[in-house]
């Protein structure tokens, strides 16, 4: 990878088209994110927010524009077979996603999950990895679970074994897709002050959620996206209290109920 | 190498016949094991130990032995003791291995069935025969369909193994025909032709029937 | 008179038993040989390039359409025709091997797919390759499944070697139909070969049962 100055952004989208069959669901998208930062994308379900993430870390294969990591093209049309294979590979080595269903890997005990790829991908001998993945499951507050396995954690302890998970690889970015919707509202905020923990250490994050509440507490800009467009973005403070676009506002009030109205001023 | 097709023509009539003997072996074995399936499941559910565990001990030994092995024992076990002509011993030997198959299937959509149906339908008043026969079998029998198709798709197949104790199907008028020719590949080639077509018509014609099914399930 | 002559039972076990073991023989080495051919089945299935997959869908389709019987006598009587000239136990394991991994592919894809596609998802997300993804996440999940479809199909393939005997392989039903002839006690003879098919397949079935805990015990950690 290229080493990139510091005010190249560390994600950034331009034009980014994504169709499938005829439905055109992400209609010319262009995004930063600068580096330490964290940007929140809000929306409808069906807006096209899980694929826009998505397609950043390359799950859906985008039809137009460029999306650049660091200053390095992850879609790149040029490629083929193998040696895309490879490029794709190495680019998602410096992100880590964090999908709504956790996705754990069952047959795996915690430790293993988050040791996998540094072992398998890096080369990590197996005392560094494990040294690696027990210092990252006590930065999720699992420290007492390393040989626990899946079936038996909570839907909270999931989600927080996938996030160190994904932070094993040392990752440029992470990518939160809807990470709390799967589970109990008991279980939202164990979860919820992880991510903060990785905002307070300015770990770059962009964060699909509908949590209007933590997105606008803990994000340092916010995008609202709807029909494959983003309708409105802005410091998460004004779009969140005082947005510009009907739509936004109409999408607040309809989802919000009472839990964020009350921050709301209006 | 050299291929010669020319005695598969001449032989046309003969094979025609073949497959003439074995869509009516196929047609004869699914009546029967289909309805004796159903027969021997409902015996084996809805009677006493001594009658039913013998009958589940038969559906127990047909599916854990090779079908050649029980024609071999059907064909020169019954001729010992009664004289029975070989083509009935095919029948009802591929008759009782695909019964025992299909009850087994019987068996158990009879009691998914049964389970909540029973008493939904006794708490009706209707009797235990009654609720048996009119609201049991026939969702059982629904239900056993995909099962019963591909069984039978299976047996079809299975009905080439009769030529080993010389029952004249498809193969064994087509070992004719090669004993005087002297050309294996031809004719076995298109033997495998024609199972194959037949195996695209009963796939096509399962599914037909299974939609069809579906919406009495 | 009594029900069974256990003289003559005691007589032919051994013979029987040398006639088992080449059921088992066949049997194994077919499942062996066809677990290969079914394994390259599914490399081809997912394979890029049309005509590949197509290939290995027509293979499957016409192998699993047709009699193993009449394949079997293709091959072993048609085979010279085409130069293909096999002892009888070799096309034994040969055919019951192309015949059992065409289903066997089947098996192997369906354990594949029982796989919910987010674990595909988060492997590749990782940066794991298609085919490490396959090796580390997978496999070691569908296994479990795997083994039990296999399971099944083992035991058909030594219920379908009995028909090599058609080619005078001498396998159990072989041996078990020449006893008949020559001592006319089927009843006798029928119950001891039964009885050696039936051990063979609960020793399949006890084997599949131990293979698939040992497969599937992270489920019940």
């Amino acid at each position: 990878m290229t080493t990139a100055t510091t005010d190249t952004p560390m994600v950034e989208l331009k034009g980014v088209k994504k169709r499938f069959g005829d439905l055109e669901v992400l209609k010319g998208i262009d995004l930063k994110v600068e580096r330490g930062k964290i940007v929140s994308i809000i929306g409808p379900s069906g807006s096209g927010k899980s694929t826009l993430l998505r397609s950043i870390n390359n799950l859906e294969e985008i039809d137009e524009g460029s999306i650049l990591l660091d200053g390095v093209q992850v879609n790149r049309p040029d490629l083929k077979g193998l040696a895309y294979e490879r490029h794709i590979n190495h680019i998602r080595q410096n992100m880590g996603m964090v999908f709504q269903h956790f996705n754990l890997f069952p047959h795996l005990s915690t430790l293993e999950n988050v040791t996998l790829a540094p072992r398998k991908l890096k080369g990590m001998d197996a005392r560094s990895a494990r040294d690696l993945g027990l210092e990252l499951l006590e930065r999720v507050g699992l420290a007492d679970k390393p040989s626990a396995y899946p079936n038996s954690l909570s839907g909270g302890q999931k989600q927080r074994v996938a996030i160190a998970r994904a932070l094993a690889m040392r990752p440029k970015v992470m990518l939160f897709d809807e990470a709390t919707s799967a589970l109990d509202p008991e279980l939202v905020e164990e979860v919820n002050q992880v991510m903060k923990g990785l905002a307070e250490e300015h770990m770059t994050m962009l964060i699909v959620t509908h949590e209007m509440a933590f997105a606008r507490d803990v994000s340092d800009w916010a995008m609202f996206m709807d029909g494959g467009v983003v309708v409105e973005e802005n410091t998460p403070d004004r779009l969140f209290t005082n947005p510009d676009q009907e739509r936004t506002c109409h999408f607040l009030r309809k989802h919000l109920g009472n839990q964020a109205s009350a921050q709301m001023p209006s | 190498m050299e291929f010669n097709f020319a005695p598969v023509i001449t032989y046309f009539p003969t094979l025609i016949k073949g497959v003439g003997a074995t869509l009516l072996i196929g047609l004869v074995v699914a009546l029967l094991s289909i309805i004796g399936g159903q027969i021997v499941a409902v015996i084996t559910l809805y009677t006493r130990k001594a009658v039913n565990w013998p009958l589940r001990f038969f559906i127990w030994l047909f599916m854990t032995t090779p079908l050649l092995l029980q024609l071999y024992f059907l064909y020169f076990g019954l001729g010992q003791w009664v004289l029975i002509p070989a083509v009935a011993v095919g029948v009802l030997g591929l008759g009782f291995h695909y019964m025992a198959y299909n009850a087994d299937i019987f068996l158990a959509t009879i009691k998914s069935v049964s389970k909540g149906q029973y008493e939904a339908s006794r708490s009706l008043g209707f009797g235990h025969v009654a609720t048996l026969f009119h609201i049991i079998l026939p969702q059982a029998f629904y239900r056993a369909i995909p099962q019963l198709g591909n069984n039978m798709i299976i047996m079809v197949k299975d009905i080439s193994v009769l030529s080993a104790i010389g029952i004249a199907e498809l193969v064994y008028l087509s070992q004719y025909a090669i004993s005087v020719t002297f050309r294996p590949f031809e004719f076995y080639i298109t033997i495998a032709v024609i199972y194959y077509f037949i195996n695209i018509l009963m796939e096509s014609g399962q599914s037909w029937v299974e939609r069809r099914a579906a919406a009495r399930r | 008179m009594e029900l069974m002559d256990i003289n003559l039972m005691m007589e032919i076990t051994p013979l029987l038993i040398k006639a088992a073991w080449i059921t088992i023989d066949i049997s194994a080495r077919g499942l062996f040989f066809g677990f290969f051919i079914a394994s390259a089945l599914v490399a081809m299935r997912s394979s890029r390039f049309f005509p590949i997959r197509s290939l290995a869908r027509a293979y499957v389709s016409v192998v699993r359409g047709t009699p193993y019987f009449v394949q079997l006598l293709l091959v072993f009587y048609g085979g010279p025709a085409i130069g293909l000239r096999l002892d009888p136990f070799t096309c034994g394991v040969v055919v019951g091997a192309f015949n059992i991994g065409a289903y066997m592919s089947e098996a192997i894809r369906g354990a594949i797919e029982s796989v919910d596609s987010g674990q595909n998802e988060a492997s590749r997300s990782l940066g794991f390759g298609r085919f490490a993804t396959l090796q580390h996440i997978i496999l070691p999940q569908s296994a479990g499944l795997m083994i039990r479809s296999i399971g099944v199909l083992a035991i058909i393939l030594v219920k379908n070697s009995s028909l090599v005997s058609i080619i005078s392989v001498v396998e159990l039903t072989y041996q078990a139909q020449r006893l008949i002839g020559s001592t006319y006690k089927p009843l006798e003879v029928f119950t001891l070969s039964a009885l050696m098919y039936i051990v063979i397949i609960y020793a399949v079935m006890g084997l599949v049962e131990f293979l698939y805990r040992r497969a599937t015990r992270y489920t019940y950690l």
